[in-house]
């Protein structure tokens, strides 16, 4: 390992030489005279003071000389410093004024400062967007997804939910895998160092299905740069890990000054968007009165003393209302960020400390989310040559969740039913809430008695979740060689990370809610702690010959990585117990106790060059290796090259005409591998665990099958990129193109033939897919600029991903593809080798019949004719002409619902009122046959734009995102216009059709799953899920310096800023950010829309 | 100075970030979980092959076997109606109306397969541990394997007598590099497989487990299960002869225990129970059924009830059954979630299922209508109480009661209408009865029928001595059991044997004798195969299945008129992921044909 030969140079370097000169002495003057107090030191080789000594009042000095090899510097405030070799006793010193300089042209290059290479920005050659903070400075954002969102060229983020702390889903490129238990979110990368949250042990069914926020834990506060690499190229220093891309975030440190302390104040009020109008009490119980008669037609089943009005029924009062329950579980939240920073340093050392504190609370009633972040950053120069940084950066988050998800309960709850309880006399309201008794009529056993009172439940349950993640970090930079460009330079860097994860989840569900007896589960609590600790260490060294010829440039890198992490979780669930307070007290069950430990560990080595001939012909290399216990010994080690060229033409000599208004032209092809493993450990092992007992024996089992073939999922991607820059980089446009192909896919829970013994394996590997598509991004650098106080920029992108699978087993295509049955509400779901993923397929929705078969058979052949000729809609047969076909005795043949002649088929004969689907074969029947594509979940486009405008000490800046071209089905309104149950509906359901010629989009309301066929899917249920959505708006105002300083402050700023006001789209949900996962469609299951928020905010700077 | 130590410090530094990469990458990959042990670990001593043989016995008890053992055996007959919410499971609503298809979930049979797979990896790495652990002697390790065989022949035979065709394969699976899809053994031939297996360790099973591990002489496999397993298989096969023999191996050890217990009483009341079984039982040891005047019913308190529990040698009847623990998070063990769920609870008295209309009607009916339990006009056949919730006043509430109980008392004085009370249900999920594999009764009948097999058809059935004899023998086992279940302690028969003079007769009778005697304890249905297959048509199959059918009764009759469609389908996702499988046919395919596979070459 390079380690050893770390040693050895330091080994070199400790030797030491005798010195004759053992003091010096002289003077220090400018051309004032004598200077006072100024600095003279010896410094050694590594830049690091020995011996100092400060000058008198005549500016004499004298000095101890430690080894006369070392240099002697001068120096004095306001001065340039002087350094010279000791080779004299005396030493005569002119200063000369540093602000008397002349004026210098100083050349250098912004640097990269990401993971790799210091490469010069203009020399990146691979597909990388770069976003900085300020841009946004003073938003509102939580997470730093908020603030990337529409920014970033082919990244696709979608909030999961508008729950607080639910994170989002990302997609870089497209989904690159058709498994669903990968992660396939970007890898996220701060100061260097991966953040990966083991969730092996994370107990996600308690998180229902809300993905872990990982990016909660960082406060954009503390960002200042994101860079985003996109192609392989860019991400192959990352190897296995940067399979989905990655977002590597910079921190802010220290800047050299005096000290600074800053202040920001965020305050945000925050509402949701309202999706459909619900009915209110009195038609909820109308439409039920009538969803219960229709099928049988009959009175005595829609004789429900619920639904009654009858105030001889002993709950009349709690049934005689008009609640609206989802107004009783909304609210408006408010937020309030703050932020303190000091930071500052001198020569030796830099500093900044951040501390935030938020509090929030959500558009959900009993929603509450705080979080304490600080992060500490120091970087202490012990010479020269060597730096000594630490970070340290702590998050405490406490987020308390409600235990249902009240927005869905509230939508479907009764609306006649009573909040609380109320007193059968007056009517007045108790104290208590009102829960439907387990004696109410059985016909609300589903759909309503098992549903919570959503305020009750808000109010009395308890979930709560904490987490502490700490990240301490301890980082050395030596500078082995030169110093400067022109020598050669080696240095190494090599450093020690931490991240410390601990969580606990504490939920209890008191026996209030439920009104079932005592035995059944009541009181129920549910504990999980989980703790991970993951310990990386880095030696990084990077070597920059300096060449003769400056034509030549080269740099390349060697980088060595360990990581090993484990984590322990716990949990348990108990029942019976009397409070929620910890305890083993008679009655209590414990139940699905569970303790899990886990360990990994991986090893990586990096080698990257980069090299750049004249500055305009550049080619990157890059070769990863990983190893990790997450294989067996045969498939351990997998290896990820990348190679990408950059031929920036407008610096050819040829291109001097263009330049005026050309100052970029390049052209960057690139090529690279990366790969994804598995998120198990030990698949590669037979293991054996306790199954219960028998009798007085301890049982075990073997758990699986091992998994000795499995490999890493490769993915090989082609990139092509163009950078233009037009007036001296006003105006920069990138394009890019690209074609990823994923191999030996790894597909999660691989359905295997059960007569082994078990249904599935954990992975296999199996499958190719490929996404393609192009990227456009646009941005401009003071564009237009009118006098010096105004100047307009913007910004834009957008990008497109094709994904197609490309081969699959057959075996495995049928295990995927599931089979219709026949139901309402039901998908089939397609996996289809040459598509897309998330296809969505349904029927044709032609309205409602408007009358009922018998009317049609007992009509005259005239009358048929005329009735048709009307507009008129029968459930009859029609052949491929149009005309109605007839039975052997003449009567019209009656259309049906999938029919088979041996009752295994639904068999069901349409109605008047029934829904009208397309009979598209014109087989006379509605059969699988008759589903047809209706569009993909996959956007056509995606982007964002956004303009900024600056007068003075006003900026007014706002940012859009769109996606274009989707498809989503809208399952929430599929279920709010059933009418087949007992949930509550929308309004729409209002202009159901309830009669004979009743012209209508809305069928009949039909109670019972399988009494009617109505909301099949289909396109009526499928929309449109396009949309552009103001990201935000935000104006901005600097305070004059010379007011802020009368009261004592050196800045303030003032904002307000609008979060997501609008959206525009023909959607009709609530929010059309809508995601598809893996090869399922986009579905749109009520989740609580993205909020809508406005803020105020203040930064003071002291 | 400074220089020296802060280079020391920093040496210190780089060597501590160093020191996990000195111990050498190869050896840093290499971890092994915590919380499981490895393979490579595993199967060193004794104990570990224990554990893995409890892993089989929980294996069989989990819920998706015993459901299945429930399902496959009796739900498609005329035992067996729809309960209460039994729309909340689909699948059981689907076949309770003989409508079945690839996708009913009661087609995965993935839960017996397990079981065999454990077996098969007990039966592969056992002997290297008696290689290696000296504690483990070659008899203990031949008395394991023999006990994995009969595990894993008992789940075959499952399997066999609800698909007919199976994989079959005698290896366990370990590496994902196996091959997998295997095709469908024929019946006759994993048949055969099952009864060389079971004849090649028979002599090595364990007789009695020692004294002290009481629930181990039914609740783990003892040479008499193995025998009754064969009697079975050979009745199956049949081989009548093989199938007798068996039969009085079994009959004669279970003779032999009680022999040895009733020497060790005393009491009064055990002499009198004693003399039952010589007076009445023919002299087989069947657990007496009253043991005070006029109150009945405690056969089932000690067979299914709270004594069933607590086995001791009133328990004499029982073979082999699967132990479950009605205090389940006390013990660790398990509880009845099938019978909870199926047969009901002390929160919903009737379970997803319960006896059919037809059977109520049964019970309902008087002289010639009735069939299923008594001959006689009266209403002695203690049965109907315990099998069915009847409290002998009409028909109070539709249930089953066999299982679900600890205990009844059936009150009856000479020739009134006897009464029944009953205990309360089990709580919900507290469930602790034992699930009875085999019992005396089942392996009686089932050489009862094996004898009348063996009787030579013509018109000298009644006439020909040889035949004579093979009646009464039979006649001598239904009648003991019959018998044993009136409410009354009559010394006289309630059966005539001059009714049953036929072979047919004859058969009839032991098929109403199983009818009674092991309804609700999942054997119905496999009879009327067992009969199918001898008779190659399905007559009396269909009829029975038909007794319950409320509609379409022309389709089930047409579709059940097939041989194919008494045993299941596949599971269409075993279908998918294994195209070595032949979907019986009478089920098609089970996919829906009405679309086109588009994703086909």
């Amino acid at each position: 390992m390079g380690l050893m030969g770390l040693m050895g140079i330091m080994g070199i370097m400790t030797a030491e030489a005798q010195t004759p000169i053992t003091s010096v002495h002289g003077s220090v003057s400018d051309d004032m005279g004598p200077l006072m107090g100024a600095t003279v030191c010896e410094i050694d080789g590594n830049g690091r003071i020995i011996e100092s000594a400060i000058t008198d009042l005549n500016g004499n000095f004298t000095m101890r000389v430690r080894n006369p090899k070392d240099r002697i510097r001068f120096s004095y405030v306001g001065m340039k410093t002087i350094t010279q070799p000791i080779n004299k006793t005396t030493f005569k010193i002119t200063m000369q004024s540093a602000t008397q300089l002349k004026e210098v042209t100083i050349k250098s290059q912004r640097r990269v400062t990401g993971n790799g290479l210091p490469i010069p920005q203009r020399e990146v050659a691979n597909a990388t967007q770069t976003f900085s903070m300020k841009e946004v400075e003073g938003m509102a954002f939580t997470t730093i997804d908020e603030a990337l969102t529409g920014r970033i060229a082919g990244l696709d983020i979608i909030s999961n939910s508008g729950d607080l702390g639910s994170g989002s889903t990302m997609r870089l490129r497209g989904a690159s895998s058709l498994s669903t238990l990968t992660d396939a979110n970007p890898l996220i990368v701060v100061d260097g160092n991966v953040r990966t949250v083991d969730l092996n042990n994370f107990d996600l069914n308690s998180a229902n299905n809300e993905k872990f926020a990982e990016l909660l834990n960082i406060n954009p506060e503390d960002i200042a740069d994101i860079r985003v690499l996109k192609d392989a190229a860019a991400t192959a220093i990352y190897g296995s890990q940067g399979g989905n891309g990655v977002i590597e975030l910079t921190t802010k440190r220290g800047a050299r000054g005096k000290p600074r302390l800053q202040y920001s104040l965020k305050l945000t009020g925050t509402y949701q968007p309202k999706g459909y109008e619900l009915l209110n009490g009195d038609d909820y119980t109308m439409l039920l009165k009538e969803s219960y008669f229709n099928p049988e037609q009959s009175d005595a089943a829609a004789n429900i003393p619920e639904l009654n009005y009858d105030p001889s029924f002993s709950e009349y009062e709690q049934y005689n209302n008009n609640t609206d329950w989802r107004d009783a579980v909304t609210q408006w939240g408010l937020r309030q960020n703050h932020y303190v920073t000091v930071s500052g340093g001198g020569e030796k050392a830099l500093f900044r400390i951040g501390a935030g504190y938020d509090h929030e609370t959500g558009t959900m009633i009993e929603q509450k989310l705080q979080r304490f972040s600080t992060r500490v950053a120091l970087d202490y120069n012990v010479s020269e040559r060597i730096r000594v940084s630490t970070n340290f950066a702590l998050t405490y988050t406490k987020n308390d969740r409600n235990s249902d998800n009240l927005l869905d309960i509230a939508q479907r709850k009764m609306p006649n039913m009573s909040i609380y309880e109320q007193n059968p006399i007056t009517g007045e309201n108790t104290s208590s809430y009102y829960s439907m008794l387990q004696s109410a009529s059985r016909e609300f056993d589903r759909n309503q008695k098992d549903m919570v009172n959503p305020v009750a439940s808000a109010k009395l349950a308890k979930n709560k979740q904490t987490s502490y993640d700490m990240t301490p970090e301890l980082i050395i930079q030596y500078q082995l060689l030169g110093m400067d460009p022109d020598s050669w330079q080696l240095n190494w860097r090599g450093s020690v990370y931490m991240n410390i994860a601990n969580r606990y989840e504490n939920s209890f569900y008191p026996q209030e809610l439920k009104t079932t007896s005592w035995d059944q589960g009541v009181n129920k609590s549910h504990d999980n702690s989980s703790k991970s600790v993951s310990f990386n260490t880095k030696h990084t060294l990077t070597l920059i010959p300096a060449f003769k010829n400056k034509d030549h440039s080269f740099m390349m890198l060697a980088r060595f990585e360990l990581n090993s992490g484990s984590s322990t979780s716990q949990s348990v669930d108990k029942t019976g117990s009397p409070s929620d307070i910890e305890t083993t007290m008679g009655g209590v069950r414990f139940e699905n106790l569970s303790s899990n430990y886990s360990q990994n560990r991986s090893m990586y080595y990096t080698l990257s060059a980069h090299y750049a001939y004249k500055g305009r012909y550049i080619i990157d290399g890059s070769l990863r290796a990983d190893g990790t216990t997450k294989f067996g010994p045969s498939n351990r080690w997998g290896y990820f090259p990348s190679l990408s060229l950059k031929w920036i033409i407008s610096d050819e000599p040829w291109m001097e005409p263009t330049k005026k208004w050309l100052s970029m032209f390049a052209i960057r092809p690139s090529w690279g591998r990366t790969g994804q493993q598995p998120g198990q450990d030990y698949l590669y092992t037979s293991t054996y665990s306790s199954t219960g007992t028998y009798i007085d024996m301890q049982a075990m089992q073997p758990n699986r099958i091992r998994l000795t073939n499995m490999k890493w999922e490769i993915h090989e991607s082609w990139n092509g990129g163009i950078d233009l820059g037009f007036f001296n980089d006003r105006l920069n446009l990138t394009i890019e193109g690209y074609s990823q192909t994923t191999t030996d896919m790894l597909l999660s829970n691989y359905r295997i033939p059960s007569n082994t013994g078990y249904n599935n394996v954990a992975y296999r590997n199996q499958g190719k897919m490929r996404n393609t598509g192009w990227e456009f991004h646009i941005s401009t650098n003071r564009m237009i600029t009118i006098g010096k106080k105004f100047w307009m920029d913007m910004n834009a992108n957008f990008g497109n991903n094709r994904n197609e699978l490309l081969e699959l087993d057959e075996l495995t295509l049928d295990s995927y593809n599931t089979v219709y049955g026949f139901s309402n509400d039901e998908t089939l779901q397609r996996v289809q080798l040459h598509n897309p993923l998330g296809a969505i397929y349904g029927f044709r929705y032609k309205g409602v019949y408007t009358h009922n078969y018998s009317t049609f058979k007992n009509m005259t052949p005239e009358q048929r004719a005329e009735a048709l000729a009307k507009g008129q809609t029968f459930p009859v047969a029609m052949n491929a002409n149009g005309d109605v076909i007839l039975d052997g005795k003449g009567d019209p043949v009656r259309m049906m619902f999938n029919y088979t002649n041996d009752a295994t088929g639904r068999n069901y004969r349409f109605n008047g009122g029934d829904a009208i689907y397309e009979d598209i074969n014109k087989d006379g029947q509605i059969n699988a046959l008759d589903i047809v594509y209706l569009g993909s979940s996959l956007p056509k486009l995606t982007g964002g734009f956004g303009f900024s405008f600056n007068y003075g000490d006003w900026r007014f800046s706002t940012q859009f995102t769109y996606r274009f071209g989707n498809k989503i089905i809208n399952r929430a309104r599929l279920h709010a216009e059933a009418m087949t149950g007992n949930d509550n509906q929308s309004q729409a359901v209002n202009y159901r059709w309830r009669k004979e010629g009743d012209v209508t989009e809305i069928p009949r309301a039909m109670y019972g799953a399988n009494s009617n066929y109505n909301t099949l899917i289909s396109d009526r249920f499928v929309e449109d899920g396009s949309y552009l959505r103001m990201g935000y708006a935000q104006l901005n105002y600097n305070i004059r310096k010379k007011y802020a300083q009368m009261v004592g402050v050196n800045r303030i700023s003032l904002y307000v800023s609008a979060n997501n006001p609008f959206v525009w789209t023909k959607y009709s949900g609530v929010d059309p950010d809508i995601s598809s996962g893996g090869y399922s469609p986009a579905i749109d299951n009520a989740q609580t829309p993205r909020s809508r928020s406005y803020t105020l905010g203040i930064t003071v700077e002291f | 100075m400074n220089t020296k130590i802060y280079k020391i410090g920093l040496m210190g530094f780089m060597g501590l970030m160093g020191l996990t990469g000195v111990t050498g990458c190869s050896d840093f990959l290499e971890i092994e979980p915590q919380h499981e042990i490895i393979l490579e670990k595993f199967w060193n001593e004794k104990a570990d092959v224990n554990a893995v043989i409890t892993g089989c016995y929980s294996g069989l008890q989990s819920g998706n076997v015993i459901k299945r053992m429930m399902v496959w055996g009796e739900f498609r007959s005329d035992n067996i109606g729809p309960g209460s919410n039994v729309q909340s499971d689909g699948n059981l609503e689907k076949l309770l109306k003989e409508n079945i298809d690839a996708k009913n979930s009661y087609t995965s049979w993935t839960d017996f397969y397990t079981v065999i797979n454990r077996c098969n990896t007990v039966i592969k790495y056992a002997p290297g541990v008696s290689a290696i652990d000296p504690a483990y002697t070659e008899s203990e390790l031949q008395a394991n394997i023999a006990e994995m065989v009969a595990l894993r022949s008992l789940s075959y035979f499952y399997l066999i007598r609800a698909f007919r065709d199976v994989p079959f394969s005698r290896e366990p699976f370990i590496d994902d590099d196996q091959t997998m899809d295997l095709p469908a053994t024929k019946f006759n031939d994993v048949l055969d497989s099952l009864i060389y297996d079971l004849e090649s360790v028979k002599s090595n099973a364990v007789k009695r487990y020692p004294v002290t591990k009481d629930l181990y002489q039914t609740g783990r496999v003892t040479q008499d299960f193995i025998y009754s397993l064969l009697c079975e298989l050979y009745l199956w096969k049949k081989d009548y002869q093989n199938c007798v023999r068996y039969a009085d191996l079994v009959i004669e050890s279970k003779k032999y225990i009680y022999e040895e217990n009733r020497q060790k009483r005393s009491s009064s009341s055990a002499l009198q129970s004693s003399n039952e079984v010589e007076d009445r039982f023919n002299g087989f040891p069947l657990v007496v059924n009253s043991t005070s005047s006029n109150y009945y019913g405690d056969a089932y308190v000690t067979l299914y009830g709270s004594d069933s529990r607590n086995i001791d040698e009133k328990n004499q009847e029982i073979i082999f059954q699967l132990v479950f623990s009605d205090d389940p998070s006390g013990t660790g063990m398990s509880a009845n979630g099938a019978v909870n769920d199926f047969y009901g609870n002390s929160q919903s008295t009737t379970g997803l299922v319960a006896p059919s209309d037809y059977i109520y009607a049964q019970i309902e009916a008087t002289g010639q209508d009735r069939k299923v339990y008594a001959e006689k006009n009266k209403m002695y056949d203690s049965r109907i109480y315990t099998n069915c919730l009847y409290s002998g006043t009409g028909n109070s509430n539709k249930s089953i009661n066999k299982y679900t109980t600890s205990t009844i008392d059936i009150f009856a004085t000479g020739g009134t209408q006897p009464d029944a009370s009953y205990g309360s249900k089990y709580s919900q999920n507290q469930n602790g009865s034992n699930w009875i594999i085999y019992r005396l009764p089942d392996i009686m009948l089932l050489k009862a029928e094996a004898l009348t097999q063996m009787m030579r058809d013509g018109s000298d059935q009644e006439t020909s001595d040889y035949n004579k004899s093979l009646l009464d023998r039979a006649f001598t086992l239904v009648n003991a059991i019959n018998k044993r279940s009136l409410c009354e302690t009559l010394l006289t028969d309630t059966l005539v044997r001059s009714s049953y003079t036929s072979k047919g007769d004859m058969e009839t009778l032991i098929l109403q004798e199983r009818q009674r005697e092991l309804m609700f304890e999942g054997k119905r249905w496999f009879d009327l195969v067992r009969l199918s297959q001898r008779t190659g048509n399905t007559q009396v199959l269909a009829s029975a299945a038909l007794q319950k059918a409320t509609t379409s009764s022309g389709l089930i009759s047409n579709h059940l008129a097939k041989m194919d469609a008494i045993y299941w389908p596949y599971n269409l996702d075993e279908m998918k992921v294994n195209h070595n499988l032949v979907q019986n046919p009478a089920f098609g395919s089970g996919e829906d044909e009405s679309y086109q596979k588009t994703t086909k070459k």
